[in-house]
C-alpha cells in the first residue's frame, strides 16, 4: 500500500511544480482539486505504466466538506458575474474526474460525503470496489477541504492483493 | 505593447481565478486553449468575453469569435489594441 499526505498549509502551486509542473489547467481547479490532483501525482509517480490508459483503477474520495468551499465562493460571484468557470468545481466528485483524466484511470469513481472521517466505513466501500472483477487497484483518499489554508488530505493506493490484510485506515 | 501583454496576463490570471500562476507561466504566443497551452477551455471564454468588456469596452457577442480572438495573449493584445473604446 502507497500513501500521500499533504501537510495543511503547504504551498499548493509549489508542490506542484516540483511534481508535476506540465499541466497547466492545475492552476484553473478550486483547492480541493488541487489537492486530490497532487495526491494522485505522489502516488502514481511510481507507477511503471504512467499515463497508461487502463480501466483496472477506481478512485474513491471521501471528506466531510465536500464542494462547500467552492460552493461558497461560487455563491460570492454571483453578486457580480456568476463565474462559470468557479461553478464547474461546486459538486464534490469534480476530483476524481480531474484525476481519471489527469492519469487516463478509466475505472470507477466515487465521492462520498460523510459525517467524519471514518477508516472502518471507509475501507468497506473500498472492498465493495473490487467486487467488480475488474478493478485491480484503488486510490482512495481523506481530502478534507476547509478552507484555502486549511485541510486533511490523505491518500492510499491499494492493490486488489493487499486489501484483505488492511483492517483499518487511519489519518 | 508590451505593457498591454503584461497587463492581459494579469487580467486573464485575475479572471479566470487562476491562483498561484505567475505571468511568466504564460507564454506570450502560446494557445490559451487545449493541452499544449493554458488548458482553458470553452467556458473560460464567457469569462474572458467578460473581462474585454469591463475592461477595455469591446463587446465580442459571437463566442464563436471570441475563441479566434483568444488564440494566445499577442493575438488577443493586438485585437484589444485595434477595439479598445476605453
Amino acid at each position: 500500500m502507497r500513501t500521500s499526505v499533504i501537510p495543511s498549509g503547504a504551498s499548493l502551486p509549489t508542490l506542484y511544480r516540483s511534481l508535476a509542473g506540465d499541466y497547466p489547467k492545475f492552476f484553473k481547479m478550486d483547492t480541493a482539486c488541487r489537492l486530490g490532483f497532487l495526491l494522485a501525482e505522489m502516488l502514481a509517480k511510481e507507477d511503471t505504466d504512467r499515463f497508461t490508459p487502463r480501466t483496472d483503477r477506481a478512485i474513491l474520495f471521501f471528506s466531510h466538506e465536500g464542494s462547500q468551499l467552492t460552493d461558497r465562493n461560487y455563491a460570492e460571484t454571483i453578486k457580480d458575474f456568476p463565474s462559470p468557470a468557479i461553478f464547474v468545481y461546486t459538486i464534490p466528485n469534480t476530483v476524481t474526474g480531474e484525476i481519471a483524466i489527469r492519469n487516463k484511470w478509466a475505472g470507477e469513481t466515487g465521492a462520498y460525503v460523510l459525517p467524519e472521517f471514518d477508516g472502518v466505513r471507509i475501507l468497506e466501500l473500498i472492498r465493495e470496489a473490487f467486487q467488480d472483477g475488474e478493478t485491480s487497484s484503488v486510490m482512495a483518499a481523506w481530502s478534507d477541504c476547509r478552507s484555502d489554508e486549511e485541510w486533511t488530505a490523505k491518500a492510499w493506493l491499494i492493490e486488489r492483493n493487499e486489501i484483505e490484510q488492511i483492517k483499518e485506515l487511519s489519518l | 505593447m508590451e505593457n498591454l501583454i503584461d497587463e492581459l496576463k494579469l487580467k486573464v490570471i485575475d479572471a479566470l481565478n487562476l491562483e498561484g500562476m505567475t505571468p511568466e507561466d504564460i507564454s506570450d504566443d502560446a494557445p490559451l486553449f487545449g493541452d499544449d497551452g493554458l488548458g482553458l477551455d470553452s467556458i473560460d471564454v464567457l469569462e474572458l468575453i467578460v473581462l474585454l468588456e469591463k475592461n477595455y469596452g469591446i463587446k465580442i457577442t459571437n463566442p464563436k469569435e471570441g475563441k479566434a480572438v483568444f488564440r494566445s495573449i499577442v493575438v488577443m493584445a493586438d485585437y484589444v489594441k485595434e477595439h479598445r473604446t476605453k
